[in-house]
């Protein structure tokens, strides 16, 4: 048994930042823009097919890494700038059911473009073996993946936090009226916030292209987990998304060590356990 | 109640016109899943993503009183609408401590922890082989063999269930539903308690897309695990919407048009759920009544005229 536990471990952890970065997005999106955006899974799924592209086309998978979060966030803009802001109206049931059409354009478009069959790209060369660790070893991807993750998380917590942006965005989500008699467009600055968020996703999708490569039904399956990380970690809290990723992985992880066939009812037990005892999730405010 | 005569007419009329008894039956057992999902974002507000999980709580448990308990095709139904009832009482429940959008994530995520169960579940579901060897027993000493039989039974079954929806548009009940959709707030304050009206509507909602499940199970004699996964939940809120929402007509509709496209242009072009994407988000962009309403306003216009 020796190291097999603890890789288990250490991949629910990289599997966790996956989750943490894409419900990092979900978070700025939904839980302070106030946009459901049903389509956040579709936009991690598109993430992964350009990265796959890119590195078809070059064979440098780095500049996949740069280039995808620009493209899936410059169509986040189009998105919010074209649809979510006329049907803020209408109210959320229509910007779910939008997002929801998204979903089925993307996926089929997916389809069409790279077919049905999976893809997968090589791990960079740079990043090639891994770390020794008892009779196995831990491949460096996994670690540079989680580190990447968490620099971007860091850096986009950074950005909202401590920046002059970042305050006048909080400022407008506070009090939108305002911000705006002092004569800053507040509506530009949420729609940059949507192509941040939903470029978090992409990226997402292009750093776990490596690993488990790429299919057309790649952005359902995640959403519905994110689902369960946001409500777990607290909708609108950054910090709860980031936590709830991590916990959601592990958990993973650890039910695939001690019962494989439960290892995703038990992400949604755990979810339900936490409406029942905490309604507004770990670290969400009432 | 003219409606209600003209839509009688036409489901006794179609497969006589055009006889595709099988595919009939679908949009039927179909239909019923559009306007149980319609009671409760129609009438009361709220975008349920999770519907397919009571149509497969309802299908299994329809198979598996046909298969195991030899059970009468007519007790059988009944249990597939309580199982779905029970379902959508407990996911509603749960669901309802999120307010708005939290709610409908809480249902799609719902559904997916209910597909996986499903799909694990080997000995009682058949995991993704789906369950198999249902019988078809006789009703009433009828044999329903023949696909355009049972095509009259399950629109016996399925007019039932649409007319109780009607009725209960009109009566007090959905009353308080439309009030706790239009405010919940005010609803609250005078004096309805809006948790038990929800979950109220929850479990019938449950119990129509469950015996909706038990038909459908009936009809091909197998469940397969689309029954219960999300793609067959999307299609439920695609179809409602496209239908329109403001009536469970519309729903029918809806529901009517997407079976018959969906069958007929996968043959056409395999690609064609982009175009239905497409015209699915102009539909929300453009006109949200749906089909429906539209429909209305030309006979309101024809009526003028």
């Amino acid at each position: 048994m020796s190291g097999l536990i603890e890789i288990q471990l250490l991949n629910g952890i990289v599997q966790g930042m996956i989750y943490a970065l894409v419900a990092a997005g979900l978070t700025l999106i939904f839980g302070m823009l106030d946009i459901p955006n049903f389509a956040h899974g579709a936009f991690y799924a598109l993430g992964a097919y350009v990265a796959y592209t890119v590195v078809s086309a070059t064979g440098n998978f780095w500049l996949a890494i740069a280039i995808v979060p620009l493209v899936v966030a410059v169509l986040g803009l189009v998105v919010d700038a074209f649809a979510m802001r006329r049907l803020a109206r209408a109210g959320h049931v229509y910007q779910i059911l939008f997002t929801l059409g998204l979903v089925l354009i993307v996926q089929e478009a997916i389809v069409l473009v790279w077919g049905a069959n999976p893809t997968s790209v090589n791990v960079p060369a740079a990043l090639d073996g891994g770390f020794p660790l008892g009779a196995v070893s831990f491949p460096h991807y996994r670690i540079f993946l989680a580190i990447a993750a968490a620099l971007v998380i860091g850096a986009v917590w950074f950005a909202l936090e401590r920046t002059r942006y970042g305050a006048i965005i909080r400022a407008g989500i506070d009090d939108p009226e305002m911000v705006d008699c002092i004569g800053i467009d507040v509506q530009r600055l949420f729609t940059v916030v949507f192509g941040i968020g939903v470029g978090l996703a992409g990226l997402a999708g292009a750093l776990i292209l490596p690993i488990r490569g790429g299919q057309p039904a790649m952005g359902n399956e995640l959403m519905a987990t994110s689902f369960a990380v946001v409500v777990i970690g607290g909708l609108g809290s950054y910090l709860g998304a980031v936590v709830g990723g991590i916990f959601v992985g592990l958990t993973q992880a650890i039910m695939t060590i001690l019962y494989p066939a439960a290892s995703e009812v038990a992400i949604f037990a755990a979810m339900a356990l936490v409406i029942l005892i905490r309604p507004q999730g770990l670290f969400g405010k009432r | 109640m003219r409606r209600f005569a003209v839509l009688v007419a036409i489901v006794v009329v179609a497969p006589l016109v055009v006889h595709y008894p099988a595919l009939e039956t679908q949009i039927l057992t179909f239909g019923l899943l559009a306007v149980a999902f319609n009671v409760l974002l129609g009438e009361m507000g709220f975008l349920s993503f999770g519907q397919a999980t009571f149509n497969g709580v309802g299908a299994y448990a329809a198979a598996l009183a046909l298969i195991d308990a030899h059970a009468p095709l007519p007790l059988a139904l009944i249990v597939a609408l309580a199982a779905g009832a029970a379902a959508a009482a407990i996911v509603g429940s749960l669901a309802i401590a999120g307010r708005g959008v939290y709610g409908v994530m809480l249902t799609f995520a719902f559904n997916e922890m209910a597909y996986y169960i499903a799909f694990q579940w080997r000995d009682v579901t058949g995991g993704d082989n789906g369950l198999r060897g249902i019988p078809r027993p006789d009703v009433l000493g009828i044999s329903l063999d023949d696909p355009t039989r049972y095509y009259y039974f399950t629109a016996l079954v399925v007019l039932l269930a649409f007319a109780v929806v009607l009725r209960l548009n009109v009566s007090p009940f959905g009353a308080v539903l439309r009030a706790i959709r239009e405010n919940e707030e005010r609803a609250r304050a005078i004096g309805y308690r809006v948790r038990r009206f929800k979950i109220a509507a929850f479990a019938i909602s449950g119990a129509l897309s469950g015996l909706a499940g038990g038909l459908y199970a009936e009809l091909y004699r197998f469940v397969p695990l689309q029954a219960i996964d999300l793609d067959t939940s999307t299609s439920i809120v695609v179809a409602a919407l496209l239908g329109g929402t403001g009536s469970p007509y519309g729903a029918l509709l809806g529901a009517a048009i997407f079976t018959v496209l969906s069958n007929s242009l996968s043959h056409v072009w395999s690609h064609w759920p982009l175009i239905f994407g497409l015209v699915f988000c102009a539909v929300v962009l453009f006109f949200r009544g749906g089909l429906w309403s539209l429909a209305e306003r030309w006979s309101r216009r024809a009526a003028h005229a």
